[in-house]
């Protein structure tokens, strides 16, 4: 165990922690705007999908314990790896020019930390439910909790589209740097695959983002209603 | 050509530093960035003055000693050169040129532009090394191998030990020093036997001298005077992986630095 702990707590293993919760959360966040955009199938089906993810409740506990234990790894492995490497330059230097580090790569604990916030906060709008008060759960003509309504509801207010919009944009790049960053932390590398895995990062990124925010701004500019 | 050149002066790895403006006069374009410096360093002398501290040796790209960030970036604006092979003929006219020295935790400042990278060493006393037995020494290509592997293994190799890319790193890790140093000797039949343990060890001395993690920007390959590639970090990391897993080790391990008594 302590032989574990040693190889983790170098900065080459916890990259890897880093590396792995990361693939992790980044997967997660692609399933989740993949099982989002059925709100474009309209209230049945969005209600239905959200039904059938809280009916098993063993399936969404472990889902949830097993999501929280991933980011915790990850945001706490990140902030010790973010303190090391302040602590590795105590001097600044007076001129700085970049040639190759990308705007995503150089604010990765920025992007981060406030994703960090926003995602404490999209849960307590969406699962728990109290930052919006002007909306009180309600069924659907099937007994389903009414999660399209909620969605549909959120997104007419002006300020939580700019709010999830930048959400979306911050996300964009943490994952633009990150996913390509973890596959050369794992080691996948080759001379043939190179320019696909360095572009895999911005790729996904990108779709993520577009898929995500055609929900927000469908609902915004009223294509999709209530 | 005239410069004006904005220069790190600090006494010692305690003193507090400051920026100092000089200016370079009748600069020839045919002169290196170490000779100008030598000329600024002349007329300090005959002005009584304390000449700007730098380090250089070979001044020819090989030995690694030269270190300087000018205008930003190490080794300055040419990409695949040490700081000696740069030339005057290469800034604007009438600019400012501001020059730093490598910054680290780990490369405490001796003198002005010098700095301690002893660490390096120290990375390298930690197993960047084959064992091997005295006596006879064994023919040069006894054991044969592919030219593309003694090719890799040579790009690895072309490491001078600089410390640019520690220089560059946002993190100012030492990665690509470690990933080229552990990929020269693992790519080699006599670096083969110890490969898992200088992984290890070589990981674990990085992190003890007070480097940091590789954030994968990239920006040490592009100040490597020898551009080695970051192809390499993506190796050391397998290899790290490989022996962690492959080669667990002893359960009781070596005391955690074992070059205490050098420092
Ligand atoms: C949906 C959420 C998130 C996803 C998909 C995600 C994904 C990733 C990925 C794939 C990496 C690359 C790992 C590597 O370079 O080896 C990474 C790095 C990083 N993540 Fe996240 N992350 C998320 C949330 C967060 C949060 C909430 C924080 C808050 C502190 C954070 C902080 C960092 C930092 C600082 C790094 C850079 C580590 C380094 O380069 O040393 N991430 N992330
Ligand atoms: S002085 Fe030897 S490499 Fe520059």
């Amino acid at each position: 165990m302590t032989r574990l702990f040693t190889v983790l707590l170098t900065s080459l293993g916890s990259k890897v922690v880093v590396a792995l919760t990361g693939l992790g959360l980044a997967g997660f966040v692609v399933f989740h705007m993949l099982g989002n955009l059925q709100v474009f199938e309209g209230s049945e089906s969005l209600n239905t999908y959200a039904a059938f993810l809280r009916e098993l409740p063993i399936l969404l506990w472990s889902a949830r314990v097993g999501l929280l234990l991933i980011a915790v790894l990850h945001v706490g492995l990140t902030i010790r790896l973010a303190i090391h490497n302040r602590r590795a330059r105590p001097v600044p230097y007076a001129v700085r020019e970049y040639r190759k580090a990308s705007m995503a790569s150089r604010t990765m604990a920025l992007t981060g930390g406030l994703l960090l916030i926003f995602i404490i906060f999209h849960l307590l709008h969406f699962t728990a439910g109290v930052v919006d008060a002007s909306f009180s759960d309600r069924l659907d003509p099937r007994g389903h909790r009414d999660v399209y309504g909620k969605v549909i509801h959120a997104f007419q207010n002006p300020w939580f589209v700019v709010l999830y919009l930048a959400a979306q944009g911050l996300l964009g790049l943490h994952l633009s740097h990150g996913l390509s960053s973890s596959l050369q932390t794992l080691g996948l590398e080759h001379p043939l695959l190179n320019r696909l895995f360095r572009a895999a990062g911005p790729l996904v990124a990108g779709i993520v983002v577009l898929g995500n925010a055609a929900i927000i701004l469908a609902i915004a500019l009223g294509v999709l209603r209530a | 050509m005239n410069f004006t050149l904005k220069v790190w002066r600090q006494r010692g790895a305690g003193e507090r530093g400051r920026f100092v403006i000089y200016p370079a006069r009748d600069v020839s374009p045919a002169m290196s960035f170490l000779e100008m410096l030598d000329v600024l360093n002349q007329q300090l002398v005959l002005k009584g003055q304390e000449p700007v501290a730098f380090e250089s040796d070979c001044r020819e790209g090989i030995c690694g000693s030269c270190s300087l960030v000018i205008n930003g970036i190490p080794h300055g604006p040419d990409r695949g050169v040490a700081t000696c092979q740069l030339y005057m003929r290469r800034f604007t006219e009438g600019t400012t040129i501001t020059i730093e020295p490598w910054r680290a935790k780990a490369f405490p400042i001796i003198r002005d532009l010098v700095v301690d990278r002893g660490a390096l060493d120290r990375v390298m006393q930690a197993g960047g090394y084959i064992s091997s037995n005295t006596g006879g020494a064994v023919d040069g290509n006894t054991i044969l191998i592919g030219k593309d592997r003694a090719e890799s293994a040579m790009d690895a190799a072309s490491c001078i030990s600089c410390g640019a890319c520690v220089a560059a790193c946002k993190n100012a890790s030492a990665m690509l020093f470690v990933a080229a140093k552990v990929s020269h000797l693992a790519l080699l039949p006599q670096g083969e036997p110890e490969r898992a343990t200088r992984a290890k060890a070589l990981m674990k001395a990085m992190d003890r001298e007070g480097f940091g993690s590789c954030g994968n920007q990239y920006e040490c390959e592009a100040v490597c005077p020898k551009s080695i590639s970051v192809h390499f970090i993506a190796a050391f990391n397998r290899e790290f992986l490989r022996a962690t897993v492959a080669e667990p080790g002893p359960l009781t391990e070596i005391p955690s630095d074992p070059h205490a008594e050098f420092r």
